[in-house]
């Protein structure tokens, strides 16, 4: 059958070669937001294959653990009491704390070095500096999905335990505050000690051991410090476990007492030098992170 | 106007000088760094890309000074470093994109760009691959995406031909030429291989231990020499000997016969009508040229003849 031609339709001829740009160039900030979004996405996998979701994912999962039982507990004993208290909930998940920092601070902070794309970012429009703040920015990001999140699901199953949940939510509103800081200033430690970490070798290897030895020997040590020697001068030990910190500041911001028999507990130190030591410790941590990015051959 | 010039510029690592009293002003083109593996070469791309710190002097590339505007300066240059630099687990759909944002184009922009910057290299079709199953020449090529992508008014390219087999050269130096003279992009382009200069380049920087040693158009290196080139499909002795009775100079090297050109006019007729008096056919008669190499081959020589001259009095 021969087709016969119809009215031809208009027709274009599109170039679709390399054009010159004329458009807006957003400069500093811009190119420092994408690097951030770029570091968060591939934190947990985004854009990557399959099996650099499953870590993160799965250790998020986990943190979420006790909130979820909270839920259920709910669910099936409604009116009975709660399983899992707020200030208590970083002391409960504090390894994979350590753990998911362990999993996701190399892949933010040491990606680029594996890769020897250091350069590319640093022929780009941001300083270095800008690219140590996006990283700790990031991975602070990051850990808030692990802080924040669970917390606020605790703060719902918790109102499922009680009668009348919008009346539970009204009654602990107040309970906003201390968790969001908690959390904060939670993610800015652990986040500016994992990437201080992990920013010093291209290994992934390397910084996630490092990560793990950084969290969990501090906590042994501190135990053994303040619970085992238990001298007034050793009790300074606890301020070495920056998972003991956190689990003081959490305890300082809900204005709960801490766990008895703790490293925490049995130093008893007022809860404010806890938020103390966790901003100079994330302080120092961020200092060093814009060393090492300041010094880094590219 | 100048795509970037140098004032005294200096940097030294403890008491060795990578680049020692550096000024130039360069203009707009396609322009061969050349020289030895260690001369500075790479020390000068990076300190006018701000990647490291001059030790002492000045410079501005497209005006802007490196010291002061360099986040600013470069959203209007691209580099393609010399080793492997890509993340291998992306596509390079996403890559390219992804370096077009941090040049400071918006996302919508960066997503345009990139396909057609992968087009223009070449690597349309494997766009959406992971950079992993990527040949050594595809990832050169996804190098120089991310180098063009956000449309740069100057490239520096270190040793773009790195690890590349005989035809993806071919391919890449093609590319870089369609790139720099077709799309008016400036280009710098660090290298030790003198043959690719002379195929892509039309001004050249000789660096040598870390100063400048020459800076100018390429035609000034390669200009016209005295001597004709001869190449017939016979024999050429017979020819020579022929050329010889008729009052020139020559000299048969290897298949071609070397003409010499006293006064200045070529004597092309005499030659055509020699070569026909014989009956041989003539292939080819063209005014013979300094190539890069007859031009380094003399200044080597040059370098090595105090050594040789105190070594002979020792």
């Amino acid at each position: 059958m021969v087709s016969t031609p119809g009215r031809a339709a208009p027709s274009n001829i599109y170039d679709l070669g390399y054009r010159h740009y004329e458009g807006l160039r957003l400069g500093r900030r811009h190119a420092m937001f994408v690097l951030y979004l770029e570091s968060l996405r591939g934190a947990f996998g985004l854009g990557r294959g399959a099996a650099a979701k499953v870590a993160p994912a799965a250790l998020i999962f986990i943190a979420a653990i006790p909130a979820l039982i909270q839920l259920l507990v709910s669910a099936l004993f409604p009116g009975e009491a709660e399983v899992f208290a707020h200030h208590d909930y970083y002391r409960v998940i504090s390894f994979v704390l350590g753990l998911y920092c362990a999993a996701v601070a190399p892949d933010i902070a040491g990606r680029d070095q594996r890769n020897r794309s250091l350069t590319l970012y640093f022929s780009r429009a941001i300083e270095r500096t800008d690219y140590a703040i996006a990283k700790l920015a990031a991975m602070a990001s990051a850990m808030l999905l692990i802080t924040l999140g669970p917390q606020l699901l605790l703060l719902v199953a918790n109102g499922l335990v009680a009668e009348d949940f919008s009346t539970h939510l009204r009654d602990n509103w107040h309970l906003l505050f201390p968790i969001a800081g908690s959390a904060l200033v939670g993610s800015a430690l652990i986040a500016s000690m994992g990437i201080a970490i992990a920013s010093q070798t291209s290994r992934r290897a390397f910084a996630t051991v490092g990560i793990i030895v950084a969290f969990i020997v501090p906590t042994a040590v501190a135990r053994i410090l303040v619970v085992g020697i238990d001298t007034s001068a050793t009790h300074y030990g606890v301020f070495v476990s920056p998972l003991d910190v956190l689990g003081g500041l959490s305890s300082w911001m809900f204005r709960q007492p801490t766990p008895r028999g703790g490293a925490v507990a049995v130093a008893g130190f007022e809860g404010w030098t806890y938020l103390v030591v966790a901003i100079v410790v994330t302080a120092v941590a961020s200092l060093l992170v814009l060393r090492r990015y300041w010094s880094v051959r590219a | 106007m100048t795509i970037f010039e140098t004032r005294a510029l200096t940097k030294r690592y403890g008491s060795v000088a990578a680049l020692d009293d550096f000024s130039i002003e360069v203009q707009p083109g396609v322009i061969g760094l050349v020289g030895a593996n260690g001369a500075g070469k790479s020390t000068l791309v990076k300190l006018l890309l701000g990647l490291i710190e001059p030790t002492a002097g000045a410079a501005s590339v497209l005006g802007y000074d490196i010291r002061r505007e360099g986040s600013h300066l470069r959203q209007y240059v691209g580099y393609m470093p010399e080793h492997d630099c890509l993340p291998l687990d992306m596509s390079a759909v996403e890559f390219v994109a992804h370096m077009c944002q941090m040049s400071g184009l918006p996302r919508a922009a960066a997503r345009e760009r990139t396909a057609e910057t992968l087009r223009h290299v070449g690597l349309f079709e494997e766009r959406y691959r992971a950079m992993s199953g990527y040949s050594t020449g595809m990832r050169q090529r996804a190098k120089l995406a991310q180098a063009l992508v956000h449309d740069p008014s100057i490239v520096f390219l270190d040793e773009p031909t790195n690890g590349l087999d005989p035809g993806g050269r071919d391919e890449m130096l093609d590319l870089i030429r369609r790139t720099g003279h077709g799309l008016g992009i400036s280009i710098v382009m660090a290298t030790h291989l003198l043959s690719e200069i002379e195929r892509v380049c039309d001004q050249l920087i000789v660096i040598d231990a870390g100063r400048l040693q020459h800076y100018g158009p390429l035609a000034e290196f390669t200009e016209a020499t005295q001597f004709l080139t001869v190449e017939v499909t016979a024999d050429p002795e017979p020819v020579a000997a022929a050329l010889r009775r008729r009052g020139l100079t020559c000299a048969v090297e290897g298949h071609h016969i070397s003409v010499r050109v006293d006064d200045g006019s070529a004597p092309y007729d005499l030659i055509r009508d020699t070569v026909v008096d014989l009956r041989v056919g003539l292939v080819r008669m063209s005014r013979r040229r300094h190539t890069l190499e007859d031009l380094f081959s003399v200044r080597q020589a040059q370098a090595s003849e105090p050594v040789t001259a105190r070594e002979a009095a020792s």
